[in-house]
Parts: structure tokens; sequence; C-alpha cells
């Protein structure tokens, strides 16, 4: 205990949360995987259901440890301010997309099935792309690339407006309610991780009061 | 911080590890300067000015008011400690004389962390447990010196103590001097400088005075980089040790306040520190409470470093006094559980009046720390 003082750490608090957060993200990835091929035919189960509920608690207990940390060296020193507010935000988008990913889940749960369905492709392509999103959005967070972290940005935010039209679509359709809600929430839950992996970017590449703020017109990007 | 065209990430850049260890290190030689010439100053003024100046610290009482609006008007019980030791190496006080106004600067440096807690007035539980983590330190060093202040004016016991110590280091009796290292080291340059003061101003009094103004400039400066420097030098050091402390109670909670403080050499550093730790829950009072303890030990090397600048053995003496004291009054209250929580239940108490009257927190801080002290040094001195 008393030695903690004469090892250190090794990393500074900072470079811990910011692999925290990393981990949180694969963490992320694999409950939205899990939950997503429920819903393209894997089906609830018992298995995926625990899958998806103990990497959801663990990203949590995560969330927890980084707030903990955070709170801890806020105490101790003042100079890493802004960073430490960021992170304190950006830790909730992480938790987020977990909870989102699990909503998924819920989906199947209620008796979504995709495998069938006639749009099936594109449903996956965008199932497939928000999981690479969550894969890159990892990896720029681990490199803080900024160049990187905007093109994500750019690429997310194209997601977005395909999302709401998709919403859009599947209140229009003439398909069966179970079948429009499934899209509905589906292309809604999708939006909402993308928006979460978005709010946490937006920490590699803007100020602390544009933290979030990735929806403004472009060129004030 | 970050700028309105700076990523929150990007980091600003800061000095690197070994340069900032040099610059305490340089700090830290100039401090011992500074006691060094804080001593030759006192010196050089004369007894015929010194002895009416310091006549009324005679009073026990007067002593432990002066030590604490001391340290409170410094923020610094370390820049008041080193003084005291520079003042008792110089033998313008006597050591029985700058025990109570060491204990003095014992109670007035738990100030800070008081000061501290009020930022959380704003919301009635943080700050209950903000004031209580504050102001258990100030009751554990006032049921301190309300033992011992007493036993040591009737019984001389605690510098007899220290004097033992410190012949166990060093060779002479009390009124005398020792060769030591840090002396021969800071000599010269503390020499040098008098040389240039005394160059400027012929009249000896008034370049001893301007000394004076100096080496205590010197030493509030310096310990004041020192502080902030090792602060960003060991910040990692800190939250990791605090971390495993977390949970804990005890012993452990004693080293790592003393250790923390002996690294930021401030134990208004420590103990603020634990202030936002107690108020967001992330730290339990009780466990807070040992760590704070140990802060009382850690301070204490200040003076013990300015001892060895001074070189003379009423100065060690003292600076043993200090440690002896922090240490036996951990001693009488910790290890008994019946006394060990009397300081954290009166804190609760206060704090649960401070709750309902924020007001009466700001008067209880100011009085107790400003207002009590300075009418007793008027009505003792």
């Amino acid at each position: 205990m008393v030695m903690a003082f004469f090892r250190g750490r090794g990393e500074s608090t900072l470079d811990e949360v910011k692999g925290t957060l990393v981990s949180m993200l694969a963490d992320g990835r694999t409950v939205f995987d899990t939950a997503t091929d429920a819903v393209f035919g894997g089906g609830k189960s018992k298995q995926t259901k625990q899958t998806v509920r103990s990497t959801d608690q663990e990203i949590n207990t995560a969330q927890q440890r980084v707030r903990r940390s955070l709170m801890m060296h806020s105490a101790v020193t003042t100079v890493d301010l802004p960073a430490v507010l960021a992170y304190m935000s950006i830790v909730k988008d992480a938790e987020r997309i977990g909870d989102y990913a699990k909503n998924m889940y819920d989906l199947a749960k209620y008796g979504a099935n995709f495998e069938l369905a006639e749009d099936h492709d594109e449903l996956l392509a965008y199932r497939d792309a928000v999981g690479q999103l969550i894969d890159d959005a990892a990896a720029t967070f681990a490199s803080q690339d900024e160049a990187q972290a905007q093109k994500l940005i750019d690429k997310a935010d194209g997601f977005l407006t395909d999302y709401d039209h998709k919403i859009k679509a599947a209140f229009r359709s003439e398909g069966t309610a179970d079948q429009a809600v499934a899209r509905a929430l589906y292309y809604r839950y999708l939006k909402r991780i993308t928006a979460h992996i978005m709010n946490m970017l937006t920490a590699i590449v803007m100020p602390i009061e544009r933290l979030d703020y990735y929806d403004e017109a472009p060129e004030d990007r | 911080m970050a700028t309105p065209q700076q990523p929150i990430m990007a980091r600003s850049a800061r000095l690197p590890s070994p340069i900032r260890a040099l610059l305490v290190v340089a700090l830290l030689y100039a401090f011992l300067v500074g006691v060094k010439m804080l001593e030759s100053g006192i010196k050089g003024i004369g007894s015929d000015y010194t002895d009416p100046l310091f006549a009324s610290v005679s009073n026990p009482l007067a002593g432990l008011f002066v030590g604490i609006l001391a340290t409170v008007l410094v923020q610094s019980s370390s820049v008041t400690t080193a003084t005291i030791v520079g003042l008792v190496a110089s033998g313008v006080v006597g050591v029985e004389a700058a025990v109570p106004m060491i204990m003095g600067a014992n109670i007035g440096t738990t100030v800070t962390n008081t000061l501290v807690s009020l930022t959380n007035a704003r919301r009635s539980e943080q700050f209950r447990l903000a004031f209580t983590a504050a102001t258990m330190h100030d009751f554990f060093n006032v049921l301190v010196v309300i033992v011992l202040l007493p036993l040591e004016v009737f019984t001389g016991f605690l510098h007899a103590s220290a004097s033992w110590i410190a012949g166990l280091f060093v060779e002479g009796n009390l009124g005398g001097s020792f060769d030591s290292p840090v002396k021969a080291a800071v000599g010269w340059l503390a020499n040098l400088a008098e040389g240039v003061i005394e160059t400027i101003i012929a009249s000896p009094v008034a370049a001893a005075i301007v000394t004076i103004a100096v080496a205590i400039g010197v030493i509030f400066v310096t310990l004041t980089f020192i502080t902030k420097n090792m602060r960003a030098l060991v910040a990692d050091r800190i939250e990791a040790s605090l971390n495993a402390a977390l949970a804990k109670s005890g012993t452990i909670g004693i080293v790592v306040g003393m250790l923390v403080t002996i690294a930021v050499q401030s134990s208004s550093i420590t103990t603020s520190i634990l202030i936002p730790l107690v108020a967001s829950g992330l730290l339990m009072v009780r466990n807070a409470y040992p760590i704070t303890l140990g802060a009382n030990i850690g301070t204490t090397i200040t003076a013990l470093l300015a001892a060895m600048a001074a070189g003379s053995i009423d100065g060690l003496t003292i600076a043993f006094t200090h440690t002896l004291f922090n240490v036996l009054g951990i001693m009488l209250v910790y290890p008994w559980p019946r006394v060990r929580y009397i300081p954290v239940v009166l804190a609760e108490r206060l704090a649960n009046v401070a709750v309902r009257s924020k007001s009466l927190a700001v008067a209880y801080t100011f009085g107790a720390f400003v207002v009590f002290p300075f009418l007793g040094i008027l009505v003792l001195r």
C-alpha cells in the first residue's frame, strides 16, 4: 500500500483513463455485435443475454472507475482541468454506447428478426459500418490523431442523415407495424450510438466549450 | 488550459521531470540560504532591539497565539517553523519559549483546508463532509495542545526529550553549535548576500533588518515554489498512494499522509487534497483522518531541514520538538479506540451546526484563527 508512493504507476492518470475509455469502446463493440447478431437471426438466448448484460456491467464499472480516477486527479492537480472535464463528459458517451447496444438486444427479445428481410443487406451494411466506426473511434482515441478524428466525425455525420431518412421511411412504410417499429428503433439506436461516438471524437479536435457540438455548420468544425 | 483554438486533449508543454527535479534542488538550496540569512540577520540587529520585541512570547499562551496568527497570515506552517528555527538558532528566542509557537503553527496551518471546505458551502451534504474533514484537524491539534502544552510548561519534558534526541545526532549542549555539511554548503552564499546588503546599507541595524526581510521573502517564495513543483513532480505518486489508502485506515493512512507531506513540503496541500475527495464521497471522513494526522508528522521535515542550515543545537532541538510533539500527539489519541475519534465527532457536531448556518462556519474560521489569537496576543503581551 505505502509502497505505491515509491513505485508510482508508470503512466499518468489521464493516460490510464484514456486506456480505460478505449477498452470501454472495445466492450461496447462486443455488446453491439452480440446484440445485433441476435437481431440478424441469432434470436434471444440465455447465453446472449448473459454476454450482453455482463459486458454492459463491465462498461458501467469502468465508468465509475474513470470518474473516481478523475476526481482524485483533479484533487491532486488542477493543471489538467479541461481534460478532466472532457473525460468526465465523454465517459458517459462511452457508457451510453453499451446501453444502446443493449437496447438492440431488446429488439430481438421483442421478436425483431432481420434475417429474411427484404432490406437485410442494407440493414446489415449499416450494422457493419457502425461496428467499424466503434473500432476506428477506439483506435483514434488511443492515438489522439486529430486528422483521423475529424475524418471519422465527417463520415459519421453522413450516417446520421441516412438514419433520419430511414426512420422517416419506416414511418411511411406500408409494411406491418412490427416491421416499421423494429426498423425505426434499429436506426434510432444506430443513430444514438453514432452520435455518442461523435461526441467522444469532438474531444480530440475541439476546445472544451465545443464538446458535443459536432452538429454545427461544417465550416465551423 | 485549453484556449478557444486548442483541442481539449492537446496537453500544454510541461517542464520535463529531471529539469523540475533540478529546480526543486536549487529552490531547496535557496530556502536553506534564506534560513541562514534569517539567523544572521536576527543576530545582526542586536539584543537591545530584539529582547523587548520578543519578550511577550515568554508567555506560553502568547507564544501559542503568535504561532497561530503568523501561520494563518503566511498560510504555511513550514514558513513559520523555519522562521522559528532561525529565531531559536540566533538565540533571540529560547527553546522553551519557542515550543508554544511551534504548537501554534500546528494549529494555524489547519486554516487552509478549513477555507477550502468553505467552497462547498452551497451544497449542504458536501459541505457537511468537507467541513468535518477540515475541522477534525483543528480539533485534533487543539486537543493535543490542551494536553501537551501545560505538561511542557510545567515539566519541560518535550524540549528536554528533543534535546536528548538532538544529542544522538550531534555533539554539544543547548546554546552550542554543530558542524553541518548543509551549513557549510549554504554559508558562503548567505555571507555573500549579507555582504552585498551591508555594502548598500551603511547602518548595521538597518542592514540586518533588510537581511531579515530578504530572508523571510526567500523562505516564503522558495517554499511556495518547492511545494508547487514537488506537487507536479509527484502528482502520480500521490494519486497512487491515496488510491491505495482510500479504503484503508490507521497506520497506512498515517504513513501515506506523512510521505505525501514530506514530498510536497506542506501539510496544507495534503489536507486540502483530501477535502474534495471527502466532499465527493470518494474518501470516508474516518479514512481521511489518519492521513491528516500523518501530514502533521510530515510537515516537521521543513524545520529539520532549516535546522541543518542553521547549525545550532537549539535550532535542531526545536525542530525535533516539533516532530516529537506531533508523534506524541498521535500516540496519545490514535491508538485508543475511546479517544481516537473524539476530534472527528466534535468536527461532525460543528459541521452539523455549520450546515444550518453557513455564516457561523465563516465566523468560526475567522474567529478561531484570526480574532481569538489576535485578542490573545493583545491581552497577554
